[in-house]
């Protein structure tokens, strides 16, 4: 959490900023106190947020900073009136009309509080029956948190008064855009359902493909199913052999040590497929047309790519498949799910530990994100591997604690 | 006078500059014066921390990388112990990000 001192420092750039930026938002055309007022209220409720600054109790010690001129009491007493309608029963000309001309362009209030004195009557009119609930609690999104600035910023009580009439302005339109944005963005909200059941749409339709019969069905084109099939199957057969005689070739390198991982792979890739095994073996079983029926064994011994690639894994290869010859014949006939299956059972053991180095870096480089230092240097020295430098005026956001110091001595080691 | 727009980067600074972008993209203020209002978020954070800021702290730790770029010094440390009078605090891996002071009395 923020130290008192940090909080107590971030409250008073805030001030300082948004003081000596105010004849900028009042003069010149600019947008006018109620802007100025809406941005340090974003400001603080994002400070706030962040955590570094220590809530109300450090913001009321911030809104009597500022307001040493003007009658504090009656700026707290503002707060309640929100909720009531007391302010606007006694509004005066002064407090409605010289500021809106300025930051409004619009003109629209004019005509309706042209009708009468009643100040109620024209906001109420216009759409805002409630134009005191508007302010505190209509505009949730963009205003939720301007009530409180109000009180810390204005001098006395009438330029507050003032603001939120002004603001009721501009809630027309910025209301209106509210809506028109909660407009847009129901549909993408009704657009996303209509995805989702499309999705799911289309996992129930695969999910009855393979139900069906075990195999996609042909669709587009000649019914060149089985040798498409087949071919799977060889290479599923090959990357098994493969995976197994790599695995047992890694085990003579690793010695007893990358024994656990290797079986675990192993294990684990054997259990997959065994588990797979029934379904295929009772739904896809495919049957040889184009050579001599394949007994399982000789399927498994008849792969030339093992024997040609990896020749003197053989004898490895028949060591690990004596107990296995059930894995590959479950495996054979592996349509395509399968064999996704199979080739992440592959890739698993091999780059698991690149994984895990990714993830580590990516762990660092949030760690590298999360704690930083911003500050000046008066001087960096070097003596052979030992770094010296002097710094000054830093933040430090490191623990998520925000610390500011005036000076800093750092010793690192190269 | 001169300023690093160098604390922006910092917590407060970037709440500013979010709070600046929200209201510049949704049309309450034009770029020109968020442009203004964040040079004087420099101006002001800069005073702030050589007025009322008191405390010492001291860094050490292991340098992993050492940089120096158009003035910029940037370090990264590894298993950094942060002390200043009340705490203090350790990081495997801290960013260190410093303009030249000097630079600032020009």
């Amino acid at each position: 959490m923020a130290s008192s001192t940090t909080s107590a420092v971030y409250i008073h750039v805030i001030e300082d900023v948004i003081n000596k930026v105010r004849d900028e938002f009042i003069n010149n055309g600019g947008p006018g106190e109620a802007v100025l007022n809406e941005l340090q209220g974003i400001w603080e409720m994002k400070m706030m947020r962040a955590g570094v600054i220590c809530g109300p109790i450090d913001r009321s010690s911030g809104q009597k900073q500022p307001t040493p001129g003007g009658p504090i009491t009656p700026v707290h007493d503002l707060n309640v009136p929100y909720e009531g309608t007391e302010e606007y029963e006694t509004p005066t000309a002064d407090m409605l009309f010289p500021p809106t001309p300025l930051q409004t362009p619009a003109p629209t209030p004019l005509p309706g509080s042209a009708d009468g004195s009643m100040y109620n009557i024209p906001t109420g009119s216009s759409d805002y029956p409630t134009p005191v609930n508007d302010n505190s609690g209509g505009n949730t999104d963009v205003k939720g948190a301007r009530p409180s600035p109000y009180p810390q910023q204005s001098p006395s009580p009438w330029p507050n008064q003032r603001t939120p009439l002004s603001v009721d302005v501009n809630v027309a339109y910025v209301e209106g855009r509210e809506e028109g944005d909660r407009g847009t963005s129901n549909q993408p909200l009704t657009q996303d359902f209509f995805m989702m059941s499309a999705g799911k749409r289309k996992r129930e339709d695969f999910a009855t493909q393979y139900h069906n019969s075990g195999y996609i069905p042909q669709q587009d084109g000649a019914g060149d199913v089985t040798s498409e099939v087949t071919n799977l199957e060889l290479v599923l057969v090959t990357d098994q052999g493969l995976l197994e005689s790599s695995l047992d070739y890694m085990r003579a390198i690793m010695g007893s040590k990358g024994d656990n991982v290797l079986d675990r792979c192993d294990s684990a890739t054997t259990e997959k497929i065994k588990i797979e095994a029934p379904s295929v073996t009772s739904s896809s079983k495919i049957p040889q047309q184009d050579g001599p029926i394949p007994d399982p064994y000789d399927d498994m011994l008849s792969t030339p790519n093992i024997y040609n690639y990896q020749g003197v894994v053989n004898e490895d290869y028949n060591v690990v498949n004596t107990p296995a010859p059930n894995d590959l014949q479950a495996a054979t006939p592996a349509p395509v799910p399968q064999n996704d299956t199979g080739d992440d059972d592959d890739d698993e053991p091999l780059n698991e530990d690149d994984d895990d180095d990714l993830d580590d870096v990516d762990q660092g480089e949030d760690m590298n994100t999360a704690h930083l230092v911003l500050a000046q240097f008066d001087k960096v020295t070097r003596t052979k591997s030992r770094w010296k430098c002097t710094l000054k005026d830093g933040i430090m956001h490191i623990n998520n604690k925000d610390i500011l110091f005036n000076k800093a001595t750092g010793e690192f080691d190269f | 006078m001169a300023t690093f727009e160098l604390y922006r980067r910092s917590t407060i600074g970037m709440c500013l500059t979010e709070t600046l972008d929200e209201m510049v993209s949704n049309g309450t203020l034009s770029p020109e014066l968020a442009i203004q209002v964040l040079v004087q978020f420099d101006k002001s954070m800069t005073e702030a921390l050589e007025s009322q800021v008191k405390s010492k702290v001291s860094i050490k730790g292991h340098l992993h990388t050492y940089r120096f770029c158009d003035n910029v010094w940037t370090f990264i440390l590894q298993d950094a112990l942060f002390k200043n009078e009340d705490t203090q605090e350790t990081v495997n891996r801290v960013k260190i990000v410093a303009c030249d002071s000097k630079l600032l009395s020009q």
